[in-house]
């Protein structure tokens, strides 16, 4: 329970992340690994808050950082949304450019 | 940290008690609290059948005990002997997990119920504020339920379901929000000391925006328990039973239980935060066990009495369109939640947070004293 | 005690959920067990004693993103995808990758590797921890000090940015216009 066994699980969640946005096709999964990153960095911020500065500002910055995130999926999942209105499909190689 | 029943059991026993003690006596509570809340689950639907019957001029279960008093029994036997039926086409991990999302989304919020001043499980610093994140579980149960049992009309149900809790978690959330600004804080022992057990020191009528607070979170509270007027997703005249209709048995009645112990569950915050919880009048019997147990009854009484209401509105009231709830929702309850929680700001900066009876009753004060 | 097993149970929820997160198929079953992570993460944060901060986490994640992306998966085909076999005939996963993934994965590992040990460096040379932390007794109390007279300016960009997200959802998703006497039109390339 120190600190480096948080910031191992915050790795664990980030590398999971990256892989996810890396390696799937569809959008909205991708959004999923987007998810994860910024819970990774949130976890991070509360557990240096703990172990190191003891200040109660971490736990501030998750709290943008939660906000943030909730914005950007609402925002995300309109524009897929949008998206798959249009193309009919939200396999990421269909949105590779700028004009059809 | 926070007071749990443990702490209030080892100050009233004088004794430091070992982790694994610890344990078991929060195993025991668990224990009681889940086994009277299944009880009062049970007889919510005997309840419900009693006192429909009521209001139509019939009879009512009055057959398998003493006035019918064991048909939840009975129910719950026949539902446990039903074949339990997995359509083929469904999502199975979906489909076993929603009834359990939904169940212990409700069982999780007992933590923070104050049954009393001393037998509440654990009272976090932030109760009202955890109960209301763990009650969205429900929606998530209800979604993947609809979703997962691969047929129309529980889709529809189950997509009606879910937007209809997130919708009004708004303004159960900004009803909750005025009075936790009067009480000056987020844990259910603060919102509750805050009152008396008269109801002249109620919350509901600290000031004329609290008392349209309570109305505006029990109408809000009826639709995120998907009951009452709000019931359309699991209407059996528009949806053949929307987002249930596939299940049978055991993982019915996981919904169906979970459906009447929220009910439960909303009725006890609305009696803790606006009519008084457990708070006695004259404070009889003050910290001892005596004492304790008034104030349980006391809890009960009026959540039960809350509970009645939930069961006769149900019973009397025609079932919204779901273009009418979401209206509702949006374009009258959340604009009316807000003027409230401004209003109830502005009066505690201009009266000092007191009550509007004795601002009353001091005017009367000053002006008897400087009269003649 | 109840700590270190919170703790573990959470810990456990939260790698569980992350990598089945990758390695499932079905994008709703991956939603769900995000959903399972993000809840061992809101416990991860009661055994830091960040209580504000994990019933934050229940109420904004699992009642509201969970759902939206759930709400969003439905809408957009239910996120079906072919199974492609590949030469050897082994169902093609996503996570498997191609060489483009592979190339990008050695490098983040590599400047990943690099940043993380500079990182465990200066934590075990320099840096003051804190064994026995000083437990927030008011937590919600001090949160909300700081939110109104240090951060304040955050505070209120935060509920900017939050009506311009609201709007900004609203807006996009919505339907354009459909004559349906000119359905032919409705337009591909805007």
């Amino acid at each position: 329970m120190s600190l480096i066994s948080y910031l191992v699980i915050s790795t664990i969640l980030f590398i999971c992340g990256l892989i996810v946005i890396i390696s799937r096709k569809n959008i909205v999964a991708m959004l999923l690994g987007i998810e994860l990153i910024l819970n990774a960095s949130a976890l991070n911020f509360v557990a240096y808050g703990k172990y190191v500065s003891a200040h109660i500002d971490s736990h501030i910055m998750s709290l943008f950082i939660i906000v943030v995130a909730a914005a950007e999926a609402a925002v995300g999942l309109a524009i897929v949304i949008r998206f798959f209105q249009i193309r009919e499909s939200i396999h990421i190689d269909n949105a590779a450019q700028l004009q059809s | 940290m926070n007071d749990t029943i443990v702490s209030y059991i080892s100050s009233l026993a004088n004794i430091e008690f070992s982790p694994l003690f610890v344990f078991l006596i929060f195993l025991v509570a668990i224990l009681i609290i889940v086994n009277v809340m299944a009880l009062i689950g049970g007889l919510g639907t005997y309840a419900e059948r009693k006192i429909s019957a009521d209001i139509q001029m019939r009879q009512g279960p009055n057959r398998v005990g003493p006035y019918g008093l064991l048909q939840f029994l009975a129910d719950g036997v026949k539902m446990i002997m039903k074949e339990d039926i997995i359509p083929t086409e469904s999502n199975k991990l979906l489909y076993t997990i929603a009834p359990v999302l939904c169940l212990s989304g409700i069982l999780a919020t007992f933590t923070v119920l104050p049954f009393s001043s001393g037998f509440i499980l654990s009272d976090l610093n932030i109760g009202i504020f955890y109960l209301l994140g763990v009650s969205s579980l429900v929606g998530v149960g209800i979604f993947l339920g609809g979703y997962s049992s691969n047929s129309k009309w529980s889709m529809l149900g189950g997509m009606r379901g879910a937007s209809q809790i997130i919708s009004y978690e708004v303004p159960v959330t900004l009803s909750i929000l005025a009075i936790v600004l009067i009480a000056g804080g987020l844990s259910f022992k603060t919102l509750v000391s805050g009152q008396t057990g008269f109801p002249n020191g109620w919350y509901i009528f600290h000031n004329p925006f609290t008392f349209i607070a309570f109305f505006v979170y029990f109408i809000s509270a009826l639709a995120e328990a998907n009951r009452a007027p709000f019931d359309l997703p699991e209407a059996e005249s528009e949806l053949v039973s929307g987002y249930h209709t596939e299940y049978s048995g055991m993982r019915f009645a996981f919904f169906a239980l979970a459906e009447y112990m929220e009910v439960f569950v909303l009725c006890g915050v609305a009696s803790a935060l606006f009519l008084g919880g457990y708070k006695v009048p004259f404070d009889l019997g003050g910290d001892t066990i005596i004492g304790q147990f008034l104030q349980i009854g006391s809890f009960f009484t009026k959540t039960l009495l809350l509970y009645y209401v939930v069961i006769w509105v149900r019973w009397t009231l025609p079932r919204l369109r779901v273009d009418q709830l979401m209206t509702v929702c949006w374009k009258y309850l959340t604009p009316i939640a807000l003027f409230n929680l401004i209003g109830t700001a502005v009066w505690i900066w201009a009266f000092d947070g007191k009550s509007i009876l004795s601002l009353i009753l001091s005017i009367g004060a000053s002006g008897s004293a400087g009269g003649h | 005690m109840f700590d270190q097993v919170l703790f573990y149970i959470s810990a456990f929820l939260t790698v569980f959920g992350a990598i089945l997160v990758v390695l499932e198929r079905n994008l709703m079953h991956s939603c769900i067990f995000l959903l399972t992570s993000l809840m061992g993460v809101a416990g991860l944060y009661l055994t830091l004693g960040a209580e504000f901060v994990a019933a934050t986490q229940l109420v904004v994640y699992v009642g509201g993103v969970v759902i939206l992306m759930l709400f969003a998966v439905m809408l957009t085909g239910g996120g079906l995808e072919e199974i492609k076999k590949n030469i050897v005939s082994v169902d093609l996963a996503p996570s498997m990758g191609n060489l483009i993934t592979y190339f990008w994965g050695a490098l983040s590992a590599v400047v990943f590797l690099l940043v993380g040990g500079k990182i465990l460096t200066s934590i075990y040379s320099s840096a003051v921890i804190a064994d026995s932390p000083k437990l927030f007794i008011k937590t919600v109390e001090e949160i909300g000090t700081k939110l109104l007279t240090d951060h304040v300016l955050m505070f209120e960009m935060s509920s900017v940015l939050l009506l311009g997200a609201l709007i900004g959802a609203a807006v996009i998703s919505r339907p354009s216009k459909v004559n349906i006497f000119q359905k032919g039109e409705d337009d591909v390339s805007h």
